[in-house]
């Protein structure tokens, strides 16, 4: 099953269009001034501190901490945003529904999915409490209970947005509203659980979350039921919430997706088509490997959140029409290649397998590149391969053209080389200091050199877009984290390995059982969640059977990509369809044969660890440690 | 309310299965299941699977877990006092630690359960050198590089930056892969640590200078202990007191025999000059007067100072009769 952010791509911001100087108008308003003015912060505090200790010879104390403190702020306020405009990532089956249903459903999901969010908002206030009496101290003096406030206040927000969309009348509304309940009934009634309501309550979540209930309420709902059952106060959610802020890296995932929104909103995709065309536009069907290229340079800059196929699909699909490939091979590359660049640097669920897995990320992108070659190179070949039976024109090539293409781009071609040269020349102390340069370099070429984005009216506007993404994608990371601390407490990693080594002798066959564990994951979950819900259970079984942990970041990352492409519902299936207004059957047939073609791939490389260990042991014995 | 559920202990820690400490905890929980009998679940949840320090501690607070075992860093983050055993250069052998932890245990013990926390027992990581990618000599050669600091420890942010180091505070959890991207260059740890996090491929220059030795200890919520019948407890703390000794016992024979290890396997051993190592004593003797108050609390520096010279005394006077 799948999930999609349903894709009112219509910009979060503008649902201010309603009725400017009414008080919902201005609570609107402060909703993404919030947001635009962490984003801010989160981008200069590190640029003060880097150019502070570079050329003032000392940086700002407690930079980073704040940073971090912030990413909690970024995650509950772009949540909040991804609520307000139905971004909540969930499964799309309602579309699948008969339209008369869809009402009745929608309140369903939507009660309890406040309920779960009241329920968050209970336990994050006991936290809140107990952190005000402990007296810890964040940063800069301020206390660490005000900078957990958000969390209630946040969840309250997410809350009331279900409640306020889950129907048009008041009606509806007010049924929403009793889920409202679920936490009171929960806490009044301890002796509750002796009486056999986990199992049901369970089976109810998963009912409701196939009916579409936002992923995050599904997650965080089984993690506040477990914890529940077992007794564990349920403030071990919002704990595992504020772990959001101890980590180095997560305060570079929002704004990597901002440098990449700048950039794709912006003329980088027109400049890099325009360079790929004068270079490859020559070779048969090269107009795929065009297309290819560009959505695979984009895709990891994104967060490889199918942005890539709602923001250039408009731009690529028509120019292949053109040139006349058919209808169906244009919906189906563009589908296809949305995820594409999936394991490229500086793609985001890289990033945070490393972070979940505590292994050196440089490791893995380096493991990466074979395979994501071998991947793009698949999808690349079939398509031209379709473009040159259908005679499609090709542009000759041109050395003055290829070369004024080249000057155009220069700067969006050096926008990898310059973050990747800023850390290691060890310039940016770390991924967050790379980050914050790599918003302020898209926002220089976007907006001085090229001029494409006037600053003080789009920069706003693409960060209120992105707070949206990222806090959908966020809150759930945050949710789920209490979910695999669950696990832990419960030791069920250890179990889980104990039980597979006594049932699976063979490596092969559970390389095999890997595949087709992570393609179901793929198919039902999104690739972050998948990543914290799965890797901690498969990551020390890989280890049992001597796989190593970077070829396990890839056969994982490849599982997954594959994943955006699962029918029945595969993410980027949906996008396509809404993007594209095509039925869902038409987006199937398109991309079946990419979909097999890279269930293959993944197979190979799944099976040939040398495919991705070759350069790692390269890198190894190049620069040893 | 829940009277006739089972007890349960869940112990968080840091440390990496298959190391002494790990071992040592393992012990302890299955003397304690010995003890105490049916009715207690006692887990024990190792590898930092459940954070840092910091993190851990707040799942006591919040009742997520009830036990730890904590370095001194998360020791101190209950109560100050314990970095008075901690102040850099103030010991230079196991014995001068043991004989100034006896005296002063029953002090800090008061002080931390106070905030919440009964100590079962105190224990040993090594002593605590500087490894670094490049090798650092004297106290300035260590200014030029990113000194990994634990994130959420301001006190000791404090007094490396007091000493002119260069400090990135960051959770423990990512000091390897931040000696990779080269977001720290050096990292004071013990070298049992350092061996087993494979550390000094990263960072394989160690500065022979003891800074201090590492303290430990496991604490339990006072509010659970207090749930143990009060017949049992003596025999538990008895159990634990015992790990501990032997843990002690283990890391002071194991300390430089990890250091062999790692010498085998590439770590340069950056040995010091009778003038480096005078100018390493005499900075951090510099600094102390800072520690007092802030970083230790006033009372306890000077008791720590008073013995540590009073042990001293005994050492260097000539042998005398006995009694005085
Ligand atoms: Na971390
Ligand atoms: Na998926």
């Amino acid at each position: 099953m799948a999930i999609t952010q349903s894709t009112t791509i219509a910009v979060a911001g503008s649902t201010l269009d309603d009725e400017p100087g009414t008080a919902r108008a201005f609570w609107l308003a402060t909703e993404n001034r919030l947001s635009v003015a962490i984003l801010a912060a989160m981008t200069l505090l590190p640029l003060a501190e880097l150019t502070g200790r570079t050329w003032f010879g000392r940086g700002i104390p407690g930079a980073f901490v704040v940073t971090q403190q912030l990413t909690l702020w970024i995650a509950l306020a772009g949540a909040a945003l991804a609520a307000r405009s139905e971004r909540l990532l969930a499964l799309s089956t309602p579309l699948l529904m008969p339209e008369r249903w869809r009402a009745r459903v929608r309140i369903l999901t939507s009660a309890v999915g406040a309920g779960i969010a009241a329920s968050l908002v209970v336990a994050s206030l006991d936290l809140v409490r107990i952190e005000r009496a402990a007296g810890e101290t964040a940063a800069w003096g301020i206390p660490e209970w005000l900078v957990l406030a958000i969390l209630p206040v946040g969840f309250a927000a997410i809350g009331a947005r279900l409640v306020w969309r889950a129907a048009t009348d008041a009606r509806g509304r007010g049924l929403a509203a009793l889920g409202l309940l679920l936490p009171v009934l929960f806490a009044s009634a301890p002796g509750l659980k002796e009486t056999g309501v986990v199992p049901i309550a369970a089976l109810a979540l998963v009912i409701v979350t196939g009916l579409g209930m936002p992923i995050f309420a599904a997650i965080g709902g089984a993690a506040l039921l477990m914890y529940w059952a077992d007794g564990t106060p349920i403030n071990a959610v919002p704990v595992e919430t504020y772990r959001l802020t101890t980590s180095e890296l997560l305060p570079a995932i929002p704004l990597f997706a901002l440098s990449g929104y700048i950039l794709a909103e912006g003329g980088a995709s027109a400049r890099l088509t325009r360079l790929l065309t004068a270079l490859f536009g020559w070779l048969p069907g090269g107009l795929a490997i065009v297309v290819t290229g560009v959505l695979a340079f984009f895709t990891p800059l994104t967060g490889a959140s199918g942005v890539t196929i709602v923001s250039m699909g408009g731009l690529l699909g028509p120019v292949l029409v053109q040139a006349r490939y058919s209808e169906r091979s244009a919906l189906g590359l563009v589908t296809v290649a949305g995820s594409i660049g999936l394991l490229f640097f500086p793609s985001l669920p890289v990033f945070l397998y490393g972070f979940y897995t505590n292994q050196p990320f440089e490791r893995l992108f380096i493991g990466g590149l074979l395979p994501g070659i071998l991947l793009v190179a698949v999808v690349a070949g079939y398509a031209a391969v379709q473009g040159w039976r259908g005679g499609t024109p090709r542009t000759p090539f041109r050395a003055r053209e290829a070369a004024a293409a080249i000057w155009l781009a220069k700067w969006d071609l050096a926008f990898p080389i310059v973050l990747l040269g800023s850390i290691a020349g060890g310039w940016a102390s770390g991924l967050l200091e790379a980050a914050a340069l790599s918003v302020a370099y898209a926002a220089l070429i976007e907006c001085l050199i090229h001029q494409k984005l006037r600053a003080a009216r789009d920069l706003p506007r693409l960060a209120v877009e992105c707070a949206t993404l990222v806090g959908g994608f966020l809150i759930i990371l945050s949710v789920a984290l209490a979910f695999t601390n669950y696990l832990i407490l419960a030791d069920l990693p250890t179990r889980a390995v104990d039980w597979v080594q006594f049932h699976i002798t063979s490596r092969a066959v559970f390389l095999l059982a890997l595949n087709l564990l992570l393609l179901v994951a793929g198919a039902l979950m999104d690739i972050y969640s998948a990543t914290v819900v799965v890797v901690p259970l498969v990551a020390p079984m890989a280890a049992a059977y001597g796989i190593d942990p970077v070829h396990l970041c890839i056969i994982f990352l490849a599982n997954m990509e594959l994943g955006y492409l699962t029918p029945p519902m595969g993410e980027n299936l949906f996008l396509s369809a809404y993007r594209f207004n095509r039925p869902l059957a038409e987006v199937y047939r398109s991309t079946l044969p990419y979909t097999v073609m890279i269930a293959i791939a993944v197979l190979l490389i799944s099976f040939m660890p040398d495919l991705t260990l070759w350069l790692v042991r390269w890198y190894d014995a190049r620069f040893p440690s | 309310a829940q009277t006739n559920d089972p007890i349960r202990i869940r112990i968080g820690t840091v440390v990496p299965k298959n190391s002494a400490w790990h071992d040592t905890l393992e012990y302890f929980r299955q003397e304690w299941l010995r003890t105490l009998g049916p009715g207690f679940d006692i887990r024990l949840i190792s590898g930092g699977q459940l954070g840092d320090e910091d993190a851990m501690l707040l799942k006591v607070r919040t009742g997520q877990i009830e036990a730890v075992g904590l370095s001194s860093i998360g020791l101190s983050r209950i109560d100050r006092s314990v970095s008075c055993l901690q102040i850099p250069l103030m010991f230079d052998s196991w014995e001068e630690l043991d004989r100034v932890r006896d005296r002063l245990a029953p002090q800090i013990e008061r002080r931390i359960e106070v905030r919440g926390y009964k100590v079962l027992n105190w224990v040993d990581g090594g002593w605590v050198y500087a490894f670094s990618k490049q090798p650092a000599a004297t106290p300035s050669e260590l200014r030029k590089l990113k000194l990994f600091t634990s994130a959420g420890d301001a006190e000791t942010e404090r007094l490396y930056k007091g000493f002119g180091f260069n400090v990135v505070p960051l959770p423990i959890t990512d000091a390897l892969t931040s000696l990779q991207t080269g977001a720290i260059e050096a990292i004071p740890t013990v070298p049992l640590f350092a061996q087993i996090q494979g550390l000094y491929k990263r960072a394989p220059h160690m500065t022979d200078v003891r800074w201090t030795p590492l303290i430990g200890g496991t604490v339990i919520d006072v509010k659970v202990w207090e749930r143990i019948p009060a017949e049992k407890r003596p025999a538990l703390i008895d159990a634990a007191h015992k790990a501990g000794d032997k843990l002690r016992a283990n890391i002071r024979r194991l300390d430089p025999v990890s250091i062999q290890e790692m010498q085998k396997r590439g770590l340069n051993v950056v040995t010091l000059d009778v003038a480096a190592r005078a100018s390493w004593q005499r900075q951090a003797e510099q600094a102390w007067p800072r520690l007092r108050g802030e970083y230790c609390p006033a009372d306890l520096f000077d008791a720590v100072r008073a013995l540590r010279e009073e042990l001293r005394g005994q050492r260097t006077a000539p042998a005398r009769p006995t009694g005085r």
